[in-house]
């Protein structure tokens, strides 16, 4: 064989290998791609059955998921009605508080003849006044805009202009506006001639405002006979309060006894209106105020519950019982001092203190009757007062000492009266000594106290100052009692020697203070015995209230305390704290210098 | 005389009677010491507004014609007609009528009297009777040592024991007030709420009305039961001795007919003298129990007005009680002569 077929041969061999690996490596390709294609068939059939298997459980998560949510739904709505259920039984109990009080409105609900704590209680919950001062206030002089959003003051302090809130409705559909306010101060002024008892008469309305002007229909202004410092706090007054003019007639005061609407000039414009009010024989029943769907300040929550229910208890005995017994929720005025103080200990009720503040308790002297109108006498007996005992004694914890007619913490507090010091007999004995009186030649006169419960525990603390002054070895005190009308006739009539006697404040500045001093309706003859020092007390006193400045306030009541301390025409002894007595379960009481009780920020909470 | 006729003259005896309480009120409160109208100013006064409120009260007209005035206010049934009160003059405090503010008090002193007798005569007579019945034995000194007790009791002290029991820690009762603090009182009709809750057809405010009026009527009603036990107890002795009771039990009549058919009904006439007394008395108002329960009734008025120095109130306070004591004897004296014929000769 020649190369050329030993080549071919070669060649058909490397053929034939090639082919058969290519055929080989093909069929195993193919093979592969076989096993492949089957696999990819199983693959693709598993899939496809994957696929369904999962479309199939998707249906069923579907369905469990319908189901689910179905139940979920169910479920929901059932918690949903059994918390509606909770919420309505316990919404309705706490919708309403009941408070119970052995107050009583005096008079009437209307702002310009109401001059008495709870007519100005209820008249707060219900009527509106352009400011008000902040709840918590520990000076009395935080105020925040109520139906004023802002207001100003020009220069000289004559003409204050106020800003009024838009949108606020009384119920008839009226949005309030500035001819209601200048309304309410006229026909406040217009009454005082025939209710010279009233506040406004009280308070000087007609000696303070020149006039009132509605500048626009949400802009007023008071032009004033001359600057008055504390004049914001008369505008927080409730005599303050604005009247709604279909109920106030300008030249009188209205009471429809058994009708609430016809029984209050109030504008119904504060978180709550009077739905009831029903007296017997003259004393309050029932008083009920409901949530005031027009209130401008809703929208924050207020009032807090819905309705509130005063019920009116004969003495603080009954009253105390009530809140034990938890058929009231509150109580507030009168629970004694010392029942308070018992309380604390029973689980089920909470005492809340406030801070020794408004109420003053202070000691005056009828300058008509010698020796009183010789200053030394009156300086000698102060001198021997000890306020602490008292306070410590009588009100234990309590009670604060204070050596100023104004409060702690009040614009021209001064601790003026601790000059004279207390228990300091030395200085009594070198005094009366001066008039001739000693161990052998005592002074004698009558300590009057009022015994009908109009003050705290009266007795008591005239039977304390009587055996500190006589402690002196150089007084003789007879006590002598009398109830609040006789005590208040006494008083008019100047027939009362030495008395104990209160103070609740109308507005939050020493201006309603200091005069105490030389208060005129105290009767003391202050001005006919000591004219010097009146006319100047008097002086400084009209300098600081007609003035703006602050500084000049201080050093002016400064002024004044010092010439009282010298004079003691009253002595100022103690500052009361006011005191509530709640169900554990009753939140939001604020109880703060202004001695107001503002239920709008009570709850009944869990 | 026949009872009508007996009833026209003590109708017509009772005018006078009337009329010497109504003057005698009226010359009283004039010439009682000091001004009530300067005792009414919180402030000193000024004379142009102490003559003002003289002006308003009448107390500027002579007195002749203030007590013709006040006579013929009270006989002024027109005014009565229309107001449904009569005409007692104005409150010092605020010039509201005085009548209208009685009127609205003694409801409540009306409904404490009806249940407080109902309580004081049913246990009163029957211990009594019982205590009579068991004479000299230990139930007899039992029962006539609770009416001491009773009697003696202060209703204050009395009524404080049962609102710390029953109130303060048992919670069973309300310590006080008309009705429950939660409750609307009823609509106003008769002024009675346990009637006029009937009235409205709400029973549960007739329960709350009830459960409110247990402890005041209850301590009101032991109070008087004391007095009762001792004179039934006394009347029912001296019935139990006589002739015809023992012809009763002779004739063999069941013990229980004879105490209560023959022998109670005999003796029954002086206990019903003393409550009508002890009624007309409560209708004053019961001003202790008022004050412990707190109940606005009579009594509480007249203390607030004594406060206040109200004459005008008082006096007609006075007049209304005056009234109630003058009816009452009348009907009861009516009630003896129907039962007693002998009274009538």
């Amino acid at each position: 064989m020649e190369k050329i077929e030993l080549s071919i041969v070669v060649l058909v061999l490397i053929g034939i290998i090639v082919s058969s690996g290519t055929m080989y490596y093909t069929t195993t390709v193919m093979s592969n791609l076989s096993t492949l294609t089957s696999d990819v068939s199983t693959l693709t059939e598993n899939v496809l059955n994957l696929t369904s298997t999962v479309r199939d459980l998707a249906t069923i998560t579907g369905t469990l998921a319908e189901a689910m949510g179905e139940f979920t739904e169910t479920l929901t709505d059932l918690e949903a009605r059994l918390a509606a259920i909770e919420a309505s039984l316990a919404a309705k109990a706490k919708e309403t508080l009941i408070v119970g009080t052995t107050d009583s409105v005096e008079a009437t609900l209307d702002p310009a003849q109401a001059y008495d704590y709870f007519g100005w209680c209820i008249l707060q919950q219900i009527a509106g006044t352009l400011v008000s001062v902040k709840p918590g206030s520990i000076t009395g002089t935080d105020f925040q805009p109520e139906l004023a959003v802002s207001w100003n003051r020009s220069t000289d302090g004559k003409i204050w202009d106020f800003t009024l809130r838009q949108g606020v409705m009384f119920p008839d559909g009226t949005e309030f506006n500035a001819t209601h306010v200048k309304y309410s101060f006229d026909r406040a002024i217009n009454l005082i001639p025939s209710i010279p008892d009233g506040a406004p008469a009280s308070l000087g309305y007609d000696q303070i405002i020149n006039r009132t002007e509605a500048l626009s229909r949400y802009k007023v202004r008071f032009v004033l006979k001359d600057a008055f410092g504390p004049f914001l706090g008369i505008m927080a007054c409730r005599s303050s309060a604005i009247v709604d003019p279909a109920y106030a007639p300008m030249a009188q005061v209205n009471y429809t006894s058994g009708d609430p609407r016809g029984s209050t000039a109030a504008a119904f414009v504060a978180p709550y209106y009077l739905s009831e009010w029903d007296r017997v024989g003259d004393k309050d029943i029932e008083i009920r105020l409901d949530k005031n769907p027009y209130y401008w300040n809703a929208t924050s929550g207020y009032p807090k519950t819905k309705t509130i229910i005063f019920r009116f208890y004969r003495d603080f005995s009954t009253l105390r019982l009530a809140v034990e017994a938890g058929d009231v929720d509150m109580a507030f005025r009168q629970i004694s001092a010392i029942d308070a103080l018992d309380l604390e200990d029973n689980p089920n009720v909470k005492v809340w203190w406030g801070s020794p503040g408004a109420p003053l308790q202070m000691l005056c002297f009828q300058e008509n009757h010698a020796p009183f109108n010789d200053s030394r006498v009156r300086r000698a007996i102060a001198a021997a007062l000890n306020r602490t005992a008292v306070c410590v004694t009588l009100f234990p914890g309590l009670a604060n000492p204070t050596y100023s007619m104004v409060p702690p913490g009040m614009l021209g507090h001064t601790e003026a009266f601790k000059k004279l010091g207390d228990l300091n007999y030395t200085l009594t004995r070198s005094l009366l000594a001066e008039l001739g009186y000693d161990e052998t030649n005592k002074l004698k006169f009558d300590l009057w106290y009022e015994s009908s419960g109009h003050y705290p525990l009266s007795a008591e603390q005239a039977l304390m100052l009587k055996q500190q002054i006589e402690a002196s070895g150089v007084i003789e005190i007879t006590l002598r009692p009398a109830d609040w009308v006789s005590y208040r006739a006494n008083r008019n009539a100047g027939i009362m020697d030495v008395y104990i006697y209160g103070w609740y404040p109308d507005y939050f500045d020493p201006d309603d203070y200091v005069f105490l001093y030389w208060g005129p309706w105290l009767n003391l003859h202050y001005d006919t015995w000591s004219p010097a020092a009146y006319a100047e007390q008097l002086a400084l006193y009209n300098e600081a209230r007609y003035s703006a400045n602050t500084t000049l306030r201080v050093e002016l009541y400064s002024q004044i305390e010092d010439i009282s301390v010298e004079q003691c025409s009253i002595v100022p002894l103690y500052l009361m704290p006011p005191w509530a007595v709640t169900k554990r379960n009753v939140k939001g009481v604020v109880l703060d210098i202004t001695q107001d009780m503002r239920y709008w920020l009570i709850y009944i909470g869990d | 005389m026949g009872l009508r006729s007996y009833i026209i003259t003590r109708i017509l005896l009772t005018i006078p009677t009337l009329l010497l309480l109504l003057t005698m009120v009226f010359l009283i409160m004039r010439v009682l010491p000091g001004d009530p109208v300067y005792l009414h100013f919180e402030k000193k006064a000024t004379p142009e507004q102490l003559e003002q409120m003289r002006r308003l009260l009448g107390l500027d007209k002579p007195l002749l014609m203030q007590y013709a005035d006040y006579l013929l206010g009270l006989v002024d049934f027109g005014y009565f007609l229309q107001h449904g009160y009569p005409n007692l003059g104005k409150s010092m405090q605020n010039y509201e009528p005085v009548g209208r503010q009685i009127f609205s008090a003694f409801p409540a002193t009306l409904e404490l009297a009806i249940y407080s007798m109902i309580i004081a005569s049913v246990m009163g007579i029957l211990l009594g009777v019982i205590s009579s019945k068991s004479y000299n034995s230990v139930l007899d000194h039992l029962i006539r040592g609770f009416g001491t007790i009773a009697y003696a009791i202060p209703v204050f002290f009395l009524g404080i024991m049962f609102q710390l029991i029953f109130g303060v820690h048992l919670h069973w009762l309300p310590t006080g007030l008309r009705i429950n603090p939660n409750v609307q009182p009823p609509a106003q009709i008769t002024g009675l709420y346990t009637i006029d809750s009937l009235l409205e057809g709400n029973l549960f405010k007739f329960f709350e009305s009830l459960k409110a009026l247990l402890l005041p009527s209850l301590t009101l009603g032991i109070i008087l039961s004391g007095m009762f036990i001792r004179l039934t107890r006394t009347n029912m002795l001296e019935t139990l001795r006589l002739d015809f009771v023992t012809a009763a039990r002779a004739r063999g009549l069941k013990e229980s007919t004879v105490t209560y058919g023959y022998a109670l009904r005999n003796a029954f006439l002086p206990i019903l003298t003393m409550m009508g007394l002890q009624f007309a008395m409560l209708l004053g108002g019961a001003i202790l129990t008022e004050t412990t329960f707190s109940w606005p009734g009579l009594g509480s008025y007249i203390v607030t007005r004594i406060n206040y120095r109200d004459y005008t109130a008082i006096q007609g306070a006075v007049v209304m009680f005056g009234l109630f004591v003058t009816l009452v004897s009348l009907v009861v004296d009516i009630l003896y002569a129907y039962f007693d014929p002998r009274i009538r000769l």
